[in-house]
């Protein structure tokens, strides 16, 4: 499916992007590949909002800044994927796209997303990765996503991740890669489906109990947890294996350590993360 | 008649006993005599309808009145009973009335067997005591089946009253039935063999009950199976044609198969039916193995990068800017090497 190489740059930016367009609709291709084509604008699409047909929409290595609410039309869109762009918002319209499984906003310049916007009647996987989002930016029914099985949020700048978090009750897959985390809450403990949590490089010290309700050392699961700064005890167990730290948080000194760490309120540990040179500040920063 | 005085003199009548006047009419039955008033039913007084009478203990009765003193009433239709009465379980019958309570066959001349109140025929009597002690009636001697009974074209035998169709040796009751014709759904074409010659037939076998498969055979698994007995390793349900999936030998339900063996792709979350790619914890159909940035379709060979365990093709990972990428070759770095558990 790879494009031939276009010799000439184009006259016009609308070009690349709409023979795309226009053989797409001839052939009736229900996928629609428009990654890395100088698109700054649906206005360089015209008629993709008719093509109803199309399952999946490829707009990564763009530089879109503006996602137009009619995007929902395309009711059978599947897959829609925007990583790599510059967008800031999203239409709130997206959330009631019938079909949508797979959504993709990864390396763009979020700040917030609009309200309601957990609405997804059947969103499987959501990656927000390299953002600028924090639990105070999220909408309130952002939990609400039953369906979720895989979410990505690393590289954002989560210091707490609320409870609700608990009510995915489908998830399979946790990003936290290099947030800001302080804690995380026991819900995810509830989250008895999930193989896969990622939480590298935040400033986490200690792990809720409920953790070790998980499973997350067989031959299917992943734990990354490397680059805290883990309690003594923790991080003892951390050099010998993730499976080591499993056992130990299940232990009943590890519950009184962790309830004497509770109540003892120590200093909360800096922030590790030097995110002044993220592309998805680039906007602040002009 | 010579020795027999006919004067009227001599003759009286059989009932008020007075003599007959000269001219007049006189009724003679059997050798006595009436007047033509006297000649009547002993029980109404009126003449017999037709001249017909019926004897009781030396009295005279019409049809009517006899039978309203002296004949039996049937038990079943509740008709007087004229001729032929069947005295049986303590009531009156006519013979065509008196019928084995099972099969309703006449009893009259083939005798009959009170079996808990009922009036049974042999056959019925026997079948009726074998299903009281779980056994079988033989359909051809009608004797208690004590073995295992032969079950051929719809009834219960003694498989010694067979020979198979094929060696003729008498049989047993491992003896199977065969559809000589097949597709006929009646059983009278039916035919029986011995297992050895049944064998030699190449009729499939059940891999579940071992029993031969005489309607639709389901082919799976190198074996052959009863539409109903090929069914999912784990919840038992059979496919009716619906899609298996097969593991070390065992077929499995996709409810039942993802559930066990997890092999979901990781974009359309469906089971995957045919090559799969491994990589990341993850699995991939060969439809949907692509990088996850740009959405373009890889294969074994393409190179690609991990983030987030999430695969990322070279060209996309170059995009990345690069404060990114040096985070990321540092954690790689930093990551433990496998280490023994």
């Amino acid at each position: 499916m790879n494009q031939a190489p276009v010799s000439c740059i184009p006259a016009s930016k609308m070009s690349k992007a709409k023979k795309v367009i226009d053989e797409a609709k001839e052939i009736q291709n229900p996928e629609l590949d428009l990654a890395d084509k100088s698109i700054s604008s649906f206005d360089e699409m015209p008629g993709l909002f008719n093509m109803l047909n199309i399952t999946r929409l490829t707009l990564s290595h763009n530089k879109i800044q503006v996602v137009p609410p009619g995007l929902a039309n395309l009711v059978n869109l599947e897959i829609l994927n925007f990583f790599n762009n510059q967008i800031e918002e999203l239409p709130t319209s997206l959330s009631s796209m019938p079909k949508l499984r797979i959504l993709n906003v990864g390396m763009n310049r979020l700040d917030c997303l609009p309200r309601g916007f957990g609405a997804f009647p059947v969103l499987e996987v959501l990656d927000l990765t390299y953002n600028n989002l924090n639990e105070t930016t999220l909408p309130g029914n952002f939990f609400m996503m039953e369906t979720l099985r895989a979410l990505y949020l690393g590289d954002n700048d989560f210091e707490f991740l609320p409870p609700e978090v608990g009510q995915l009750k489908n998830l399979q897959i946790l990003v936290l890669r290099e947030n800001d985390l302080i804690e995380l809450p026991k819900e995810v403990g509830d989250l008895n489906r999930l193989r896969e949590l990622h939480i590298q490089g935040n400033r986490l010290t200690i792990l809720p109990p409920e953790i070790g309700n998980l499973d997350l050392v067989s031959s299917k699961s992943v734990l990354k947890m490397e680059n805290n700064p883990w309690v003594t005890p923790i991080a003892d167990q951390l050099s010998l294996g993730v499976p080591h730290v499993m056992d130990y948080i299940r232990t009943e000194t590890y519950r009184f350590l962790y309830n004497r760490h509770i109540a003892a309120k120590g200093p909360v540990p800096p922030k590790m993360n030097d995110k002044t040179r993220k592309l998805s500040r680039a906007r602040q920063q002009s | 008649m010579p020795g027999i005085d006919m004067s009227l003199d001599n003759m009286f009548c059989s009932r008020c006993g007075d003599g007959f006047e000269p001219h007049e009419k006189i009724v003679n039955s059997n050798g006595e005599l009436w007047h033509t008033q006297c000649f009547v039913c002993a029980q109404c007084f009126r003449p017999f309808p037709e001249g017909i009478f019926y004897e009781f203990e030396g009295r005279k009765y019409c049809e009517h009145d006899f039978h309203v003193l002296f004949a039996p009433c049937c038990g079943k239709c509740g008709e007087f009973v004229i001729g032929r009465v069947i005295k049986a379980m303590n009531a009156n019958w006519h013979p065509r009335c008196f019928r084995c309570q099972m099969c309703d066959k006449e009893l009259a001349d083939l005798g009959f067997i009170r079996n808990q109140g009922r009036a049974l025929c042999h056959e019925c009597n026997a079948k009726a005591k074998a299903v009281d002690l779980g056994k079988y009636v033989c359909h051809k001697c009608h004797g208690l089946i004590d073995d295992k009974p032969l079950r051929f074209r719809g009834e219960v035998y003694h498989p010694y009253h067979f020979n198979c169709t094929a060696c003729g040796v008498e049989l047993n009751s491992d003896a199977r039935e065969v559809r000589s014709r097949p597709g006929f759904a009646a059983n009278e074409m039916n035919e029986l063999y011995c297992l050895r010659c049944h064998d030699k037939m190449g009729i499939p076998i059940c891999g579940a009950c071992r029993r031969p498969i005489e309607e639709r055979v389901v082919t799976a698994l190198g074996k052959h199976w009863h539409v109903e007995h090929f069914v999912c390793a784990k919840c038992e349900k059979p496919f009716l044609g619906h899609r298996h999936y097969e593991k070390k030998g065992l077929a499995y339900c996709e409810t039942h198969y993802h559930q066990l063996f997890g092999n979901l792709c990781f974009v359309c979350n469906q089971v995957i039916a045919g090559d799969v790619f491994t990589a990341m914890n993850k699995a991939w159909c060969v439809h949907h193995f692509a990088c996850s940035v740009c959405d373009q379709k890889m294969n074994q060979k393409t190179k690609f990068y991990e983030f987030d365990l999430k695969p990322v093709c070279k060209k996309c990972y170059e995009k990345f800017p690069s404060e990114l990428k040096r985070r990321l070759r540092k954690a790689h770095e930093q990551t433990p090497k496998k280490m023994p558990l």
